[in-house]
């Protein structure tokens, strides 16, 4: 406790009697202020006694309020109630005693300029004499201790009385800071536990992990509480998966807000639009009739068709996403337009890519500007080596171990961190068995068939699966040679074998003029003329096969599939 | 030219070998359609066929249409399992009279 010494020879002046009472009352008041939960009860007492002791008519505890401009009377007893009255700091001798931080005694309020008498005028009381002393906490004047007329004597308080109201004024002024200082501490435990209910909101808002096979997978770290960052993906009723990624400008509640309102936005509007950049704009015009001045959102958001092999996507100033290509090189895919909640006319351009071609990867800011181990920032360069090195693994074991390198014991965490990974099942979970680019010319085939062979049989195939596998990639490049650019196509074929626990997925890509992927059909067996036998094999051989035209608008790509477990 | 041709007992045996692909088919191909255009009766020996695909079977097709419609014999011999297997998935082991060997078309022929 920081409160004054009371003055005992003072206090003692009467006589050792009058000390040990003091002394006790004091004693006992402390240990109640101390001891109280309910300040409101132990301060009413407080003056009650304050009052019986110094043999006073009336007493009040004044409080500042309003900048500390007024004083408002939070407890009082005597036959006047002014409980909730207002008084001007700059007037009076209860706003003098705050102005000085100084004891006030007025012995005859008929001889003091400062008295105002306007209770007296209203409530028909008589003021005699007043005391006043400062509430103070650490030089810091919060309020008044005021007593009214002495009954015994002369009516008029004294010097000695003086020093007695100065330090039951210190104990009440302890007793109020404590108890203010508790509230705050229940208000700061009710505020963290509504953080903490916000980010168990946030956290419902993320999609739940889906089977491994899923094309997507996402991790989201909050640097505190709650995040400014989020991402989500679902399958819409017409097969169609939806995919976000977002970082919400500023930290804390307000970015939690904006970031659950962009989210529930998309996640409801999402199925009614094919182009998601009709969707962002649409997203955009909300955010920016209701978001708050200068918050605004960046973000990725798109469609995976029913397939799992072409994407869609809008990039709304966000950080541009990484494709992987199958060959292993690295590409950005920068934004297209400026962020969400900026501007309502924006509109927001169209990308496109397949995920034959590889996987893309979605990432916040919080990824690339973390820190390594030499203090440098991660970068993008940074995180394609962390993605390099787990490329072999399974999507969100992949962005587990990034954002674990990201997040290595002794780092702090700056900011949120957020990766989404679509990928296409074979890239997903398979692992590489060859790649091999081969010009368009027949007599490339037999070494072609003597490689798949290997592979397949590397893979664990039987020799029946492996020369049904070798037909079915021979037929496959048979069409190219034979069809692609009305047969005239002389450039090369790029293959590409894969393998998981279960299937062998062979990848082949040309890149002659695209092909209407409903021209590709197997004739009807019954109607016996020389063509047409190649797609038939592929459909008997293989189990699945998936034929795109390549994004850039050049090229086609085959994917063949075949269990094998 | 890639494939050899005998005549033998009143039929052309063009004999198919190894890997009858895009690449050696349209040798397969021309060789059939030559012996047709000079009214032989075919058989095609597949006992050392390797590998066959779509574009070997296709020279096969157009040999037996081309020999129903000269009034010609068509006939597949001696059918290698790697061969067989690539008819029966075109369904093809239906469509084409295949038979062990030489003698066994012969003895059907009666």
């Amino acid at each position: 406790m920081s409160t004054k010494r009371p003055d005992l020879r003072l206090i003692g002046k009467d006589s050792d009697h009058d000390a040990v009472e003091q002394l006790a009352l004091l004693a006992e008041l402390i240990q109640e202020f101390a001891s109280s939960l309910n300040l409101d009860e132990t301060l009413q007492t407080a003056i009650e006694r304050f009052m019986a002791y110094m043999d006073a008519e009336a007493a009040s505890i004044f409080l500042l309020e309003n900048k500390d401009r007024e004083l408002v009377c939070y407890k009082c007893v005597g036959p006047v109630d002014i409980a909730g009255l207002r008084l001007n700091v700059a007037e009076g001798i209860v706003g003098k005693c705050v102005r000085e931080q100084a004891c006030q005694m007025v012995r005859d309020v008929r001889r003091s300029r400062d008295f105002s008498g306007t209770i007296d005028h209203s409530s028909g009381f008589s003021t005699r004499s007043l005391l006043c002393a400062p509430l103070s906490v650490r030089g810091e004047c919060i309020g008044v201790l005021e007593l009214v007329n002495k009954r015994s004597g002369d009516g008029l308080f004294d010097p000695q009385d003086q020093t007695l109201v100065r330090v039951l004024a210190s104990a009440a002024a302890l007793a109020i800071h404590n108890a203010r200082m508790a509230d705050s501490l229940v208000e700061h435990e009710r505020l963290r536990r509504e953080f903490e209910l916000a980010r168990e909101i946030q956290r419902k808002l993320l999609p739940v992990p889906h089977e491994t096979r899923f094309p997507v997978a996402g991790v989201n770290f909050p640097a505190y509480e709650v995040s400014g960052d989020f991402y989500d993906f679902f399958r819409l009723p017409d097969g169609r998966i939806y995919f976000n990624l977002a970082d919400v400008s500023g930290k804390g509640m307000n970015a939690a807000l904006l970031m659950a309102q962009t989210s529930s936005l998309l996640r409801c509007l999402a199925r009614d639009y094919t182009d998601p950049g009709k969707l962002l704009a649409r997203v955009n015009q909300a955010l920016c009739e209701t978001a708050s001045r200068g918050m605004f959102v960046t973000i990725v958001s798109g469609y995976i068709e029913p397939q799992g092999r072409l994407i869609c996507f809008s990039n709304a100033g966000h950080q541009p996403p990484l494709q992987r290509h199958c060959d292993g090189g690295f590409a950005e895919i920068p934004a297209g337009a400026p962020p969400l909640g900026v501007d309502p006319e924006t509109e927001f351009p169209m990308s496109e890519l397949s995920l034959m071609d590889g996987s893309l990867y979605l990432f916040t800011d919080g990824v690339t500007e973390s820190l390594t181990a030499e203090h440098k920032p991660l970068d993008v360069s940074g995180l394609i080596e962390l993605i390099e090195s787990g490329t072999a693994l399974e999507s969100s074991e992949q962005l587990e171990n990034i954002v674990a390198e990201i997040r290595r014991p002794g780092t702090r965490q700056r900011d949120d961190i957020t990766m989404m990974l679509i990928s296409s099942r074979c890239h997903q979970l398979s692992k590489k068995l060859f790649q091999q680019r081969f010009s368009a010319q027949p007599e490339c085939l037999q070494d072609v068939r003597a490689k798949v062979n290997a592979a397949a049989i590397q893979a664990g195939c039987s020799a029946k699966v492996a020369a049904q596998i070798v037909l079915a990639v021979d037929e496959a490049c048979t069409n190219i040679m034979q069809h692609a650019d009305q047969g005239d196509y002389a450039g090369e074929i790029l293959l590409e074998m894969h393998n998981n626990d279960e299937e062998l997925i062979c990848v082949l890509k040309d890149w002659a003029a695209p092909l209407d992927p409903s021209q590709i059909q197997p004739r009807a067996l019954d109607e016996l003329r020389p063509g047409g036998l190649g797609t038939h094999f592929i459909n008997e051989l293989m189990d699945n096969w998936i034929f795109d035209e390549a994004p850039q608008g050049c090229g086609n790509c085959l994917t063949l599939r075949k269990h094998i477990a | 030219m890639s494939f050899g041709h005998r005549v033998e007992r009143g039929y052309a045996v063009v004999a198919l070998r190894g890997d009858v692909d895009l690449a050696r088919s349209p040798d397969a191909r021309a060789l059939i359609l030559q012996c047709l255009e000079q009214k032989s009766d075919l058989l095609v020996d597949l006992s050392e066929v390797d590998y066959i695909d779509s574009s070997g079977v296709a020279s096969l097709v157009e040999g037996y249409q081309m020999a129903k419609k000269e009034g010609l014999k068509f006939g597949l011999i001696g059918v290698s399992e790697a061969a067989l297997s690539v008819l029966k998935l075109a369904r093809l082991d239906q469509v084409f009279p295949i038979h062990a060997d030489l003698d066994a078309r012969l003895l059907d022929d009666g």
